[in-house]
């Protein structure tokens, strides 16, 4: 057995973490010392210098970057405000209307873009102050935002989505697939957060946002067209086959600038500032994946999936106690660790165990990211808490408590998206995949 | 130096990515228009590669990687210098043993192996370069930090929020 490899790799990686390394580097350094018990050192460098490296050397991850950068570029390029007025108009006139408009911006945009963490900024940004304005207080209005911001990562397109394609890797599970099961529970997420904060709202009596005139919302709406119509390209292009996730998010970086340019709200000179931006977290990002590639190779070479996962059967052979334990884990694992990671090593760890159970590969997809959204949101590393408490001007600990209601939300909708695998596999079906 | 340094890699990081954009749209239209570029899946490739890792030492640069520093955040001056040690210390422990070591051997057996990208034709050892060379950037801006002391922590949105209160 290899409980030596388990034990030096969970030990040394959580000293490293505690001890403030960061997180990109503990990931290397533990799988570094992991590897020494069986192999010499200079092998071992080169090794973990060699999986980095043809890690990265990916198309199907260059699709990141472009979000990132698509991401950015609506953030600034007036589209984010443009989907909030839209939001209004369809949900303004509930009570706790700005709550709502917040949720359903953040869907919007979160899909459009990509990414939590530029929705809970571009949409934190213009909200959080507009609520307070409206005497909402100000940690339910970021406590809002933030929960509602990870639907973004689950409504399509969605680079963690890319990221689980690439780690379940020989099972062989189509982007475009993953990317059509996001809809229904990524909705799901949304309307159970607005469940929450309609009764929040109703409690505290806040204010509706108003009803919008005819004319208006029709002037509304058609501002709004080239925005979404970017969802259409994107996701009409990949689930028709007509490009590649990676060409899609090109087409979407490209779209994105000249709207924004038409809209006059970046000019040539913002270009490089945005360009540096993307770089910043583009690298972020692909250092923690060239180390996490690392790690799951460590893992596999010491055999470590199959421990676990026979580890895991011989509790129980039971499907749903599994599961149980599978998502207890992950939402465990996803205090800790920054999602990304998360997946690309514990897809190649939990994936074997449930399909031998026979899940769809597809369902347990959306169940591993939706049950992650939930940690991205906790402390002590939750990245789109930082970010919305940080647009928010607010400190972690004032969240923590409207938060909770929302975490309840999430956890019951992953709990029925689990359970009910049509509702990740229905749509996927429908377009023959 | 640290600033030359810094504008440096800025420029050549941004001139990667605008070159990915170009690479990828031209490969959409190409194909649109019927014509096919056969290099653009491989560039595309070890662009990403060398945006990933020239980026991570310029992330170190800017103290940007994610990291929990609840630990060192609560440490006395004196403790936090230590910290300061520590992380930096295991910082370049990594890039110094896996990218810089590592890197140079992978670089010495492709070339010695005479290893061609499939496409392209291009040695596969200078593609590999990218890894001692932002090893090297990595242990530099490490050595940096712990010269310049923990004045600048990791920016965790924790410490931002805190900023701002």
């Amino acid at each position: 057995m290899y409980y030596l490899e388990v034990v030096i790799l969970v030990v040394s990686f959580i000293g490293f973490l505690a001890l403030g390394v960061p997180i990109a580097y503990s990931i290397g350094l533990s799988s570094l010392f992991t590897m020494l018990v069986s192999i010499l050192p200079i092998p071992a460098f080169t090794t973990i210098a060699q999986r980095m490296a043809n890690g990265l050397d990916s198309f199907a991850l260059l699709a990141i970057p472009f979000f990132i950068l698509a991401g950015q570029l609506m953030n600034r390029g007036g589209i984010a405000s443009r989907l909030i007025e839209f939001a209004k108009v369809i949900v303004g006139r509930l009570p706790g209307g700005l709550a709502f408009v917040n949720i359903l911006a953040c869907m919007l945009f979160g899909a459009i873009s990509g990414s939590a963490v530029a929705a809970a900024s571009a949409i934190g940004g213009f909200m959080n102050p507009r609520m307070v304005k409206e005497g909402y207080d100000r940690s339910f209005a970021a406590a809002v935002n933030i929960a509602s911001s990870t639907t973004g990562m689950i409504i399509p397109p969605s680079n963690i989505l890319i990221v689980y394609s690439l780690a379940a890797g020989g099972v062989g599970v189509s982007i475009g697939a993953l990317f059509l099961a996001g809809y229904i529970p990524g909705i799901l997420v949304g309307l159970s957060l607005m469940v929450v904060a309609g009764f929040v709202s109703y409690k505290k009596r806040y204010p509706t946002a108003g009803k919008t005139g005819f004319v208006e919302a029709l002037k509304i709406l058609l501002d709004a067209i080239p925005s979404l119509f970017l969802l259409v390209v994107v996701i009409g292009g990949i689930v028709a086959g007509i490009f590649t996730a990676t060409e899609a998010s090109a087409v979407a970086v490209v779209y994105t600038l000249l709207l924004s340019m038409i809209y006059r709200e970046i000019k040539a000179k913002d270009i490089p500032g945005i360009l540096l931006d993307t770089v910043g977290t583009t690298s972020i990002v692909m250092i923690l994946i060239a180390t996490s590639i690392g790690m799951s190779w460590v893992m596999s070479y010491e055999n470590i999936p199959q421990t676990v996962s026979e580890a895991l059967l011989s509790l129980s052979d039971n499907k749903i106690v599994i599961l149980i334990i599978i998502n207890l884990i992950l939402l465990f694992v996803g205090m800790f660790m920054d999602m990304t990671p998360a997946v690309l090593i514990f897809t190649p760890i939990f994936l074997p165990v449930v399909m031998r159970l026979g899940m769809d590969p597809v369902h347990f997809g959306i169940i591993m990211v939706l049950n992650l959204c939930v940690g991205i949101c906790t402390p002590p590393v939750g990245s789109v808490l930082f970010v919305g408490c940080s647009v928010a001007k607010i400190s972690i600990d004032k969240v923590i408590k409207p938060l909770l209601p929302l975490f309840v939300a999430m956890i019951v909708t992953l709990l029925i998206v689990s359970f009910v695998p049509e509702l990740s596999l229905w749509l996927p079906r429908l377009f023959g995949f | 130096m640290r600033r030359i340094i810094d504008s440096i890699l800025e420029k050549l990081l941004i001139s990667i990515l605008t070159l990915m954009v170009i690479n990828v749209v031209l490969q959409v239209f190409a194909r649109f228009a019927g014509i096919s570029i056969p290099f653009t899946e491989e560039l595309a490739g070890f662009l990403l590669m060398w945006t990933g890792l020239l980026g991570a030492g310029y992330a170190t640069g800017k103290g940007m990687h994610l990291a929990i520093d609840i630990f060192p955040r609560k440490a006395t001056p004196e403790n936090q210098v230590k910290f300061n040690w520590i992380i930096n210390g295991f910082v370049i422990l990594f890039a110094f043993l896996v990218m810089v070591v590592g890197g140079f051997r992978l670089v010495y057996i492709a070339l010695s192996l005479d290893q061609l990208s499939p496409v392209m034709q291009i040695p596969k050892g200078y593609v590999y370069l990218v890894l001692p060379f932002s090893g090297i950037m990595i242990v530099y801006y490490s050595i940096l930090n712990i010269i310049e002391g923990p004045s600048q922590p990791h920016e965790t949105g924790d410490t931002i929020a805190e900023k701002l209160n």
